[in-house]
This record gives structure tokens, C-alpha cells and sequence, in this order.
């Protein structure tokens, strides 16, 4: 559980030698976690994933996959890690079960194996009912289960997972997630794992690393990123200004501001050890309150603290999007 | 090459699965030899014994037009369903399989070498239908001196180098394309100088000198040479078979080639 699986080292990537899209980068992924990278539209997450499955070579730097150098033993590093990559790979033409026996002699998984580990894994992901059936009658979820199970077939070490709910509705979305969460308990993988959804990342990843510009702003597990803000806000509505001032001078609070009509935002380190202080303040000086929330900061928050994401679109959401359009370019 | 196998098995599949494809593919021959047998026969302005004897000189000895053609007609069909296995692998490309393929680890020249082999394979059975088709036909194909195994093999030897020829140029480029209208533009723009820019149609006889001149340069006028030879003269006497030597010996010797470079540029890239 606490070896290094992945590791890299200045990892960089510049495209058509002057489009920068990672730029040392270094992380360091542990085996049997999940571990996200999230980061805005053209950070440089899909660049990354794709050098470390040695679908392109890196610029400079270098990354040891499984134990394997990404340049060096590529044929290494493709033999033990599985890929569910953004879009969707099998074959329509084929079953479900034809592209995955397919995809399994291309590991040379022997074929009675191979049959064995196709009852596995369709029912894992509850796919054995169309297993026979041609992918092109297959919908946007199924696919991506599909695709799961294309990721496995050789019982990879490593899984990638490229954005896998990304177009997928809200139900799929957390069937997904449920999905993932087994394959890595009952499998025993180390996942990487890229999402747009933060609360994706927040569910599922044991630790992330943001990414922006090509390079790893702040690594940790969610609760410490969450953690890192500084706090949680408990929003305190009280029947009187008079009140409202008294609540002002309660101890152990980092920050206090009226925010609206005997409105008091409060900020503390911890909305579960401050709480109990909070109502017990007001049961002691018998205050009334008309409203009380309590509010923990989300992935999301983290990500734009981090990343100045409303910044950057403020200043230019063209160029963010030429940038990402290029990149998209010069990956083709 | 643990991919070439399951990728041809694949590209097998697509195609008995596809009905248009199939049948389209199987019913194309007899198009080509009634069409073509009838729109290019020159021999029916020629009348008496001495037109009779012209047609025999314009048509290298063959009894009819359609026995001299259907050596040209097997090749260029040949020629036609090859050129078309690049275009698979821009499907695979811009549908999603290619994503998989290079992610897992398969040799890169195995993706190209299944489309190449499957194009072949599809060959086979339109070549077959071709020729029966031009043998059932009123005033069709005759084998003056009859047909044996040893013909059979020259025929089939020569469609297949042909294909291999032009499926791994066309898969070549098609590993260097990201978009289909391009590759349609290179084959619509050599289809029809590769096909009457040889001895596929007409013979030299009938041809303009300098026509005549870059045309035994074709490896499509070798192939087609080659089997008009077995089918028009039956049993080879030694210098037609030091000739027929030198025409499947160019073709090999380009189709060796061709392979070998295709498999060295793939290996070396293949276009995401």
C-alpha cells in the first residue's frame, strides 16, 4: 500500500517547441490509491496522462511507471497499466464481448483466462446482459462501462481514467463513481484519475494534485486541501442588532462580519468543534436566532483559490480557450 | 506481433457484418467485366478473316476482348479495393479504436499490417467471381489452351502482390492523414492514370508510342500481363516463362519493399 507506483521529475512537454503544456512536472502516486488531477481546460492534465501511457513522448524530465521509464521501457509500461481514455475506443461493429476478447489477446491473455475474467468483469460493472450485443446499440453510459472493462482486461497494476463521467448524467455519474470505488478494493489497483467535477475528485480520490499551467500547484488528500482554506462559515441570522453586537464578542472565532440585517458571517477553524461553542453562547445569553447555517468549503473553493480560475477568465477567456484549441491541435 | 491477428479477425468480421460492404464488394466484378468488356471492345469494327486477324494482332492472340481484359479488370479491381485500406485506419482514428490500439502493446505495424492482409483477403473472393462471372458471360472469357492449378497460382500470386503493393502505399499515407477528404483526393487522382496508364485495358498495340512506353513501367501492366499470359497461351513455352518470371519477380521485389518500408515508417509513427 505505500510504495511508490509513479513517479516523476520534471516532466515537461512543449509542443511544436513553443506550446508549453507541462512543464516540470513532478508527482508522486503511491500503490493502491486514487489518485486525482484536477485542473481547468488546457492545464495540462491530458498531456500528463498521455506521456505516462507513453501514447507521446515527453520533452524533457522523466517519469518511472510500475518501475519502468515511460521512454525508455514504454512496452513495459503499456503492458501493466489499463487505459479508459476520454473517448470511446471499442468497436462498434463488434459485441461487447468481442472487443474486450479482442483487446485481450492484444496483452496475450490466454484465451480460457480471458473467458474467465469476461464473466468478472461484466458483472462488475452490470453489463452482462448487453455483453452480446453490438456496441453501436449501446447508450453514452453503457460505453463507458464498457470502456471500464476494456481498462482491465489483462488485470492491469495501474488504471487511467480519463474523465470518466464526463457527459454522462447525474445517476450514471454516481453509478460510475460506485463503479470505480470496487474495481479499486476488489482489484487491488492503483488508479490515476483526471475529472473536470471536483466533487468527483472530493469522492473518489485518496489524494489530488491541482494542476494548472503545466505544472502542480498543491498536493494533498481533499480534507487537507479543504483543510488548507482555513476554515469553515457559520452564518448566524439574530432577531436584534443588540444581539448581533454581543455575538460579535464570542471568543475563539478567526472572523467575524455583518453581512447583512443582524447577519453575522462567521468564520471558524472547524464548524464541528464550533458549534456546540456557538449554541451555547447563545443558550447562555439567551439570544434568539431566526436562522443558523453551516457551510464547509468544497473542492471547488480550493480549486479557485488555487488556480485564480475567475481571474484568468476575466482577463481572457479567448485566450484560455486558444490556448486549449492549440494544444487540442498540436496533440492531433 | 500479438495484434495481428485479433486486428485482422477484427477487420474480417466488420466486413461479413456490413452487408452494403459485402455484397456491393461481391457484386462489383460483374459490373467491371460486362461494362467494361463491352465498352472498350474495339475488335467489333474489325470483320472477315482479315479483321479477324487484326483483332488476334491488337489483342496479343486472345480469341476475344473480355479473355484479353479480364487479367487488367482482376488487377484493377485489385488496385481499387487496396487503395481503400488506408481509409480504415482514418476510421480507426477519428472513431475511437486507434486510441486503444496504441495504448496497449501491440506492435504499431500489426494496425496497419491487419488492414493490409484483411484488403487481400477481401480480394480473393471478388477475383473468384470475377472470373466466373466473365466465363458465364455470352462471348466471355476462354481458356483456348485450358485452365490448370499452375494458372490458378500465377493469377492469384499476381492479384495479391498487386494488392499488397497498393494497400501498404495507401496505408502508409494514411498513418501520416488525419482527414479522409485528403486521401480520397490522392486516390481519385492516381486511380485512373495507375489504371490506363497500363497494359490493363489496352494493349501496347493500341496505344499512343509514348503511352505504350511509360506504361511497362505500371506494376499494374505487370500484374495484368502476367495473368493474361497463363489464361491466352495455356501451356508457357521457356521464353514466356522467363517472361512471366521477370513481370511476378518485379512485383515481388516491389511489394517486399514496400512492406518493409511500411513497417519501418509505422514502427517509427503512427499519428494520434
Amino acid at each position: 500500500m505505500n510504495g511508490t507506483i509513479i513517479e516523476t521529475k520534471n516532466l515537461t512537454k512543449i509542443y511544436n517547441g513553443k506550446i508549453k503544456a507541462v512543464s516540470d512536472l513532478n508527482l508522486e502516486v503511491k500503490e493502491g490509491e486514487i489518485y486525482g488531477l484536477a485542473g481547468p481546460n488546457g492545464a495540462g492534465k491530458t498531456t500528463t496522462i498521455n506521456m505516462l501511457i507513453t501514447r507521446i513522448s515527453p520533452t524533457g524530465g522523466e517519469a518511472i511507471v510500475g518501475g519502468y521509464d515511460i521512454v525508455k521501457n514504454s512496452l513495459d509500461v503499456r503492458r501493466l497499466i489499463g487505459v479508459v481514455p476520454q473517448d470511446f475506443t471499442a468497436d462498434e461493429d463488434l459485441t461487447g464481448r468481442e472487443n474486450m476478447m479482442m483487446v485481450s489477446q492484444f496483452y496475450d491473455v490466454p484465451r480460457q483466462k480471458a473467458q474467465e475474467n469476461s464473466n468478472t468483469l461484466f458483472k462488475l460493472v452490470d453489463l452482462e446482459e448487453a455483453a452480446d450485443r453490438l456496441v453501436r446499440t449501446y447508450s453514452g453510459g453503457m460505453r463507458k462501462r464498457l470502456e471500464l472493462i476494456l481498462g482491465l482486461v489483462h488485470e492491469p497494476r495501474i488504471l487511467f481514467l480519463d474523465e470518466p463521467t464526463l457527459g454522462l448524467d447525474v445517476q450514471t455519474r454516481t453509478q460510475m463513481w460506485n463503479y470505480v470505488k470496487e474495481i479499486q478494493t476488489r482489484l487491488n489497483v492503483t488508479i490515476i484519475l483526471t475529472s473536470h467535477y471536483l466533487e468527483e475528485i472530493d469522492e473518489l480520490a485518496d489524494r489530488v494534485s491541482i494542476i494548472d499551467h503545466g505544472k502542480v500547484l498543491i498536493t494533498g488528500s481533499p480534507e487537507e486541501l479543504k483543510g488548507s482554506l482555513n476554515g469553515d462559515i457559520v452564518t448566524v441570522t439574530l432577531t436584534d442588532q443588540k444581539s448581533a453586537e454581543l455575538m460579535k464578542t464570542m471568543q475563539g472565532i478567526v472572523e467575524v462580519n455583518e453581512v447583512g440585517p443582524n447577519t453575522l458571517r462567521i468564520k471558524v477553524a472547524s464548524a464541528d468543534e464550533s458549534l456546540p461553542k456557538i449554541i451555547n453562547f447563545i443558550s447562555q445569553h439567551s439570544l434568539s436566532i431566526t436562522k443558523l447555517t453551516v457551510q464547509k468549503p468544497t473542492l471547488d473553493e480550493v480549486f479557485l483559490e488555487y488556480t485564480g480560475k475567475t481571474i484568468r477568465e476575466a482577463e481572457g477567456g479567448d485566450e484560455a480557450r486558444k490556448l486549449a484549441m492549440n494544444m487540442r491541435r498540436a496533440r492531433q | 506481433m500479438s495484434g495481428l491477428w485479433p486486428l485482422t479477425v477484427r477487420e474480417l468480421k466488420k466486413w461479413v457484418r456490413n452487408p452494403t460492404f459485402f455484397f456491393t464488394g461481391l457484386i462489383q466484378p460483374i459490373f467491371w467485366i460486362a461494362l467494361f468488356g463491352s465498352a472498350f471492345d474495339i475488335t467489333k469494327f474489325f470483320s472477315g478473316p482479315e479483321g479477324g486477324l487484326a483483332a488476334s494482332y491488337i489483342l496479343d492472340g486472345a480469341p476475344n476482348y473480355i479473355t484479353y481484359i479480364v487479367g487488367g479488370v482482376l488487377t484493377t479491381m485489385g488496385l481499387f479495393t487496396a487503395m481503400f485500406a488506408g481509409t480504415q485506419i482514418i476510421l480507426d482514428r477519428s472513431l475511437g479504436p486507434m486510441g486503444r490500439f496504441l495504448s496497449s502493446p501491440i506492435r504499431r505495424s500489426s494496425i496497419v499490417f491487419s488492414k493490409i492482409i484483411s484488403s487481400v483477403i477481401r480480394i480473393l473472393p471478388q477475383a473468384v467471381i470475377l472470373v466466373v462471372a466473365a466465363y458465364l458471360i455470352p462471348n466471355g472469357l476462354k481458356f483456348p489452351h485450358g485452365f490448370t492449378v499452375i494458372d490458378a497460382l500465377i493469377m492469384t500470386t499476381a492479384i495479391i502482390l498487386i494488392a499488397f503493393i497498393f494497400s501498404s502505399i495507401f496505408s502508409v499515407i494514411a498513418t501520416r492523414m488525419t482527414n479522409m477528404q485528403s486521401i480520397f483526393g490522392i486516390v481519385n487522382l492516381v486511380n485512373l492514370p495507375l489504371m490506363f496508364v497500363s497494359y490493363a485495358m489496352f494493349s501496347r498495340q493500341m496505344m499512343a508510342n509514348w503511352l505504350g512506353d511509360v506504361a511497362q513501367y505500371n506494376p499494374v501492366s505487370w500484374s495484368a500481363e502476367a495473368i493474361r499470359t497463363v489464361i491466352i497461351n495455356g501451356n508457357l513455352t521457356s521464353s514466356q516463362w522467363v517472361q512471366e518470371g521477370r513481370w511476378l519477380g518485379a512485383l515481388a521485389a516491389l511489394a517486399a519493399g514496400l512492406l518493409l518500408m511500411t513497417y519501418y515508417l509505422v514502427e517509427k509513427e503512427i499519428r494520434d
